[in-house]
């Protein structure tokens, strides 16, 4: 296998995506911890209208950086994140395909789906699913929604989640996640090390605890007037700044255990308010995505067991 | 002699609910079986993704069977000059049956018909759905429309009757006859004709259906692999069936992680491979952990040593990260973290850990901990706050037992922080010291008053403090009997637990819920005894010693079987009978009248004090033959005596002359709440 890069890994997992018919989003252009959080996967999954969005998203989890000196760990990372809506039965084996996209013979790996189910307080969100392991590493988190803002859904979204540094470091062969090349012979440690040192010291050292908790406040009441005036997506955003800022507190070790749960209770209820609200609005607009949208049809010829061929990578 | 071969293709079942699933079917389609009158076993297996049924020898249906079809009242069956009326006629005639079949007798018409017994196929599949779809799962999830609840997502079905297909459908989704063989190894469509060539395919297909012997083949490769490293794989009793519903086509792969992290203590190493990574580690020939372990593998073999990469990968991930912990933590003593304790809530009601911690020192303390005790009651929750056990919880106890001992605190401390949270389940061992049973006492009546005092009380199958586990641990710590014996009854714990707490009052309710744990697990297959020994012991107490109560049940137990057990239990009965509701009162000897009673009077305060004697040395067998023995004296007294007189003060010193009698039996058990069938005694 050529040596991958970082960004062969993206443009393979979306080429192989669009082309079994999903939209390529973009990331979305605020602080999240996880491409769940992207409103195409956190709205789209609520309500009948079918979806089916893959997207790399920056994922900061500001407690998990380690100043750039742990070859496994950083406090922001890259999911490649795929939506399917509504589930269909051979996600699966779409699944598998797109790990033979990348290069993968799958005869001579270990593939396991072990159960590992997800839940979010913050976004009274719960799933059910597995981890994927690959040769006993762990590749991707595969999670079927069952509710997310507290509401049932129906129908159900399967939802894939690369973690695209780990699986590149796996297929690359290499022992810290800054060796990897990131492409045109660019190195991810030196395109990403200052990022991971000065923002690991800004959020466990730096960032001022005054400041977060009133910008939390104002963030709030922001995110409450837009739902006052039925402006949900601008609600939404305010929402996930306010989740920043907790997370922020939080590895600045500024939150403590009654305040946390006191915190999660306020965004979850932002976040309530967000699907709810939601919901409505795309019912008063007749549900657009109920027509038009093509019905999932995965290209002809089923599992390929050899990897298809390179597509351009522009 | 027809077969049923049936299969239910899913998605990846978690490997923990495989063993109840198998259970369930087993007991279902055992009942198919007896219905059609067939005495062997059904065959039940299952892959990760496979519920397999086979059901061999079924006949071709059921038997035809006899059966009493009631009609009209014959009153209203013949006219009044006895000829039938159109009521009977019309009856026989939907029946098939003639006036003379009419069976003589009764109010009712009644005639016998033959009920045709179903056709097997025809039961089958009004059954197999049924089994499946009701099928509980511990989790369960919808996928696609979101119509249909499973443990995952159902693909195809499987349904052959004697190598012909038996159409039935499940949660819409209609059987056939090809299934699939491994998912990455041999995708490739399996037509299915009979259970043999079934098994057959499925294995040229890479799928080994019998979860038995994937265990099988992956135990001995284990050992193989482990051998060549001169060493032995560190099993311990789940692995095997976690890893059987790990793989459809069954192997191990070995592996190294780099010799560095060995200077991590064991007890973390084991944790991270065993727990978090469901590795297996390897010992060498003198015990010690090498750094070589065992991963589980759905592939037979690891041709290009990716396997064999990638779990070293993770690993030595892993245990970069609790190097990293171990040695961040040991920078600070244990002890300065009991402060940080305060910034840890235990539950909102119940306060931080710190004051959890104080409580344990103050309840070890009430119960007589020496200075070790107490010393380990106050570091005990300390490593909650170690980097360790943020991240892995599982750990907790372990790590400040270890912290403490390499921080050169004494044994029976560091072992007494160790061992606090154990026994976790009924197989766990207990602390290895009285001042670790004593901690983990303590801890548990803490937490059992604390939800207690809120009225966070366990209902049916929420338990969601685990306080019926924390309960069943402290039982299993007080009926302990060897050198770590704790001779504190319950009622004690919890007046300590109550009086840390500031004096809550929980008592009642505590002694209840303690009761039923106490009841469960001396029902138990370790002690076996059975529901009403436990429950006539514990009539005459049990709160203030659970080993004293061990030994009362032992003893009635014991005598249960022997012929004069009768003879106590008919006393025992006799006396509560006749002396129901009423208040003793001394024995006043000058109202004794006849010879029989005063006969019985002074025997009573002879045996009775000689049982008084025997109960104190906890001689209780002796003491319930001894009041057996009393039984002919009874009988004399009950011959020639009558209590009921009408003379008040007579009547109420005979009544108080039996209740002292039976009051000496009702100190071992209420021997009047075993069940006997006398039948076994005439012999």
């Amino acid at each position: 296998m050529a040596r991958l890069t970082f960004q062969d890994l993206i443009l393979k997992l979306q080429n192989f995506w669009a082309e079994r018919g999903c939209i390529i989003e973009t990331p979305l252009d605020l602080e999240v911890g996880a491409g769940t959080m992207h409103p195409a996967t956190f709205l789209r999954v609520l309500g009948p209208e079918p979806w089916r969005v893959g997207y790399a998203q920056p994922s900061r989890r500001p407690a998990d950086g380690r100043y750039g000196d742990n070859p496994f760990r950083l406090g922001k990372h890259y999911q490649f994140q795929v939506v399917l809506k509504p589930s269909p039965l051979e996600v699966q084996d779409l699944y598998l395909d797109s790990l033979r996209a990348l290069g993968l013979d799958l005869t001579r790996h270990d593939i396991r789906f072990e159960e590992d189910n997800w839940e979010s307080p913050t976004l009274g969100a719960w799933g059910v699913g597995w981890q994927v392991l690959l040769d006993g590493m762990e590749i991707t988190q595969f999670t079927y929604f069952q509710q997310a803002g507290g509401i049932d859904l129906a129908p159900i979204s399967a939802e894939i989640t690369y973690g695209c540094e780990r699986l590149t470091m796996f297929l690359a062969r290499q022992a810290s996640v800054f060796d990897i090349e990131w492409g045109g012979g660019f190195g991810y440690g030196p395109v990403r090390k200052q990022d991971e040192y000065e923002f690991s010291k800004y959020y466990f050292e730096v960032a001022d605890i005054g400041l977060h908790w009133k910008l939390l406040e104002a963030y709030e009441s922001e995110a409450k007037r837009c739902l006052a005036e039925k402006l949900v997506l601008p609600a939404y955003d305010w929402t996930l700044k306010c989740s920043h800022m907790f997370n922020t507190l939080d590895a600045r070790g500024a939150v403590s255990v009654t305040e946390r749960v006191g915190v999660i209770k306020r965004v979850r209820e932002l976040a309530v308010g967000c699907a709810k609200q939601y919901l409505e609005r795309r019912e008063e607009l007749g549900f657009p995505l109920l027509h038009g949208a093509a019905a999932f049809r995965p290209p002809a010829g089923g599992p390929k067991p050899a990897a298809p061929p390179e597509t351009p990578n522009g | 002699m027809a077969d049923y071969v049936f299969e239910l293709l899913l998605e990846e079942i978690p490997a923990w609910m495989h063993d109840a699933a198998q259970a369930t079917l087993q007991q279902q389609f055992a009942r198919v079986m007896t219905d059609l009158g067939v005495t062997v076993a059904p065959i039940v297996n299952s892959t990760p993704r496979r519920l397999i049924v086979y059901l061999p020898e079924l006949p071709a249906g059921e038997a035809d069977r006899d059966e009493e079809v009631k009609g009209p009242p014959v009153k209203a069956a013949y006219d009044a000059e006895g000829k039938p009326t159109p009521a009977l006629n019309g009856f026989l005639k939907k029946n098939a049956a003639s006036i003379d079949d009419v069976i003589p007798g009764g109010d009712y018409i009644r005639v016998r018909r033959t009920v045709k017994g179903r056709a097997t196929g025809e039961i089958l599949q009004q059954r197999v759905p049924q089994i499946f779809e009701s099928l509980r799962w511990p989790k369960m999830m919808r996928w696609g429309a979101g119509e249909h609840s499973y443990i995952r997502p159902i693909h195809s079905i499987v349904s052959t009757l004697d190598g012909a297909h038996l159409p039935v459908t499940i949660f819409g989704v209609a059987s056939g006859t090809t299934t699939v063989g491994h998912r990455t190894l041999s995708p490739r469509p399996i037509e299915v004709t009979s259970y043999n060539d079934y098994v057959t395919q499925l294995e040229l297909g890479r799928v080994v259906i019998d979860a038995m012997r994937r265990r099988h083949v992956m135990a001995e490769r284990a050992r193989v692999l482990a051998s060549q490293v001169r060493g032995t794989p560190a099993v311990d009793a789940s692995i095997w069936s976690q890893w059987q519903y790990l793989t459809e086509y069954p192997g191990v792969v070995r592996a190294e992680f780099r010799p560095e992290y060995l200077a991590i203590p064991e007890e973390v190493l084991v944790t991270v491979m065993r727990v978090h990574q469901k590795q297996l580690p390897i010992r060498d020939a003198d015990g010690k952990l090498t750094n070589s372990f065992l991963a589980v593998l759905d592939n037979d073999g690891d041709p290009d040593g990716n396997a064999c990469y990638g779990n070293a990968f993770v690993t030595n991930a892993r245990f970069a990260d609790a190097k990293f912990f171990y040695e961040t933590d040991r920078r600070r003593p244990l002890a300065s973290r009991v402060e940080q304790l305060e910034h840890l809530q235990f539950h909102e009601k119940l306060g931080n850990y710190r004051e959890k911690t104080e409580r344990i020192v103050r309840i070890v303390t009430a119960m007589g901990g020496d200075e070790s005790a107490v010393a380990a009651a106050r570091l005990s929750k300390a490593d909650l706050v170690t980097e360790m056990v943020k991240e892995f919880t599982d750990l907790q106890g372990k790590i400040g037992g270890i912290y403490a001992r390499e921080e050169g605190q004494p044994d029976d401390v560091w072992q007494a922080i160790y061992d606090h949270y154990l026994p976790v389940n009924a197989d766990d061992p207990l602390p290895r010291t009285v001042s670790g049973a004593m901690v983990s006492l303590a801890d548990r009546f803490d937490t059992l008053v604390g939800f207690f005092s809120f009225g966070a009380k366990p209902t049916g199958s929420k338990d969601p403090f685990a306080l019926r586990r924390a309960a069943q641990g402290a039982v299993q710590i007080l009926l302990n009997r060897d050198k770590r014996c704790i001779k504190i009854g319950i009622d004690k714990l919890i007046d300590f637990a109550q009086q840390a707490h500031g004096g809550v009052d929980v008592k009642q309710d505590l002694l209840q819920f303690f009761a039923e744990r106490v009841r469960t697990l001396l029902e138990a297959s370790q002690y076996g005894f059975a529901y009403d020994e436990i429950a006539a012991a514990m009539e005459a107490g049990w709160a203030s010693s659970l080993t004293d109560l061990v030994d009362r049940i032992a003893a009635v137990k014991a005598i249960r079987d022997e012929a004069n057990f009768l003879s106590v239990l008919d006393s025992a009965k006799r006396i509560e009978n006749i002396t129901a509701g009423h208040t003793s009162t001394a024995v006043d000897p000058s109202k004794l009248e006849h010879d029989a009673e005063r006969r019985l009077s002074e025997l009573a305060t002879m045996v009775g004090a000689q049982i008084d004697d025997m109960i104190a040395e906890r001689e209780y067998r002796r003491a319930l033959e001894s009041f057996a023995a009393l039984a002919p004296e009874l009988e004399t007294f009950f011959k020639d005596v009558m209590v009921m007189v009408d003379d008040e003060g007579v009547r109420r010193n005979r009544m108080s002359l039996l209740r002292k009698i039976g009051s000496a039996v009702m100190k071992i058990a209420d021997v009047t709440k075993i069940v006997v069938d006398r039948s076994e005694y005439r012999a």
